[in-house]
């Protein structure tokens, strides 16, 4: 099973554009990734910038709305992810918990959606979604 | 530049209900054209939080919380991980996409080793690819 876990570190939310890391931290944080990666589990990760370089685009009333960050609303930001593979909800729970984080954060694990996970018609509607992923390597 | 597109998860889809034939084969049509362009690198969808956790680090506990998670406005329903050349690009791509009215995206520029600076020692960065490169043959 794949698992999303997504960082939300409280306070990022209002993040200045030049954020700067620990690097005690980021050592830290690199040997947990090494031991996602040595147990086989680690498929992908990634560190976000903070919202205030970032963009909304909403949909309301069907057209696009562009809206710059900071996102004035916003209590939750994501800082990061990584997409593991493993055998079990329980497992990437444990994984999460291993993690070196700070007070500051929370991690949300969630289920990727498999194709086996939709029903036959909706299975049909999106064949080719593999095709698409063989061809979507970083470039 | 690399993005993360988050799709913000609403009513719906914290409700589990599945997209329709017409929305999916819209979407798969925008999907191959981002392709085409050498756009699109990754892209999933989520199942609802009502299946998910939370792992709250307090400093000395690891406290875990199973879904659903009240702030729907903050959840997310799925990503795409995109490669442009600039933030209008990203930005223009994503006006494209074929969501229903009332949907909303979150595009976030993703950190590259350079964007790390002195912090990023070469022994780290050198970890990092070393670590990226054995992961994506996993």
């Amino acid at each position: 099973m794949r698992f999303m876990m997504l960082m939300i570190p409280k306070g990022y939310e209002t993040a200045a554009p030049d954020v700067e890391l620990d690097p005690a931290r980021v050592t830290e944080m690199m040997k947990y990734n090494e031991a996602l990666q040595q147990a086989g589990v680690l498929i992908t990760l990634d560190g976000l910038h903070p919202p205030s370089v970032g963009a909304r685009v909403s949909f309301e009333g069907g057209k696009p709305l562009v809206t710059d960050g900071p996102f004035a609303e916003a209590k939750e930001v994501l800082g990061g992810y990584w997409m593991i593979d493993v055998a079990s909800r329980d497992e990437a729970i444990a994984w999460a918990k291993r993690c070196p984080a700070s007070e500051n954060e929370i991690i949300e694990i969630r289920q990727v959606q498999e194709m086996a996970d939709f029903t036959p018609e909706v299975q049909e509607a999106a064949a080719g979604l593999d095709r698409l992923r063989t061809g979507s390597g970083r470039s | 530049m690399r993005f993360m597109v988050m799709v913000k998860a609403s009513k719906e889809t914290e409700a589990g209900v599945m997209p329709s034939e017409a929305m999916l084969t819209a979407m798969g049509q925008f999907n191959e054209e981002m392709v085409k362009a050498g756009v699109m690198q990754a892209g999933e969808g989520l199942h609802p939080s009502s299946k998910g956790a939370r792992i709250r680090f307090t400093g000395k506990d690891v406290a875990v919380t199973d879904g659903p998670f009240p702030a729907t406005g903050e959840l997310v329903c799925g990503f795409w991980l995109i490669q442009t050349k600039s933030r209008d690009e990203a930005i223009a791509w994503m006006k494209r996409a074929p969501f229903d009215a009332g949907s909303e995206l979150e595009l976030r520029q993703v950190f590259e080793a350079e964007d790390f600076g002195d912090a990023f020692t070469p022994e780290l960065r050198e970890q990092e690819e070393r670590l990226r490169a054995k992961a994506a043959k996993q």
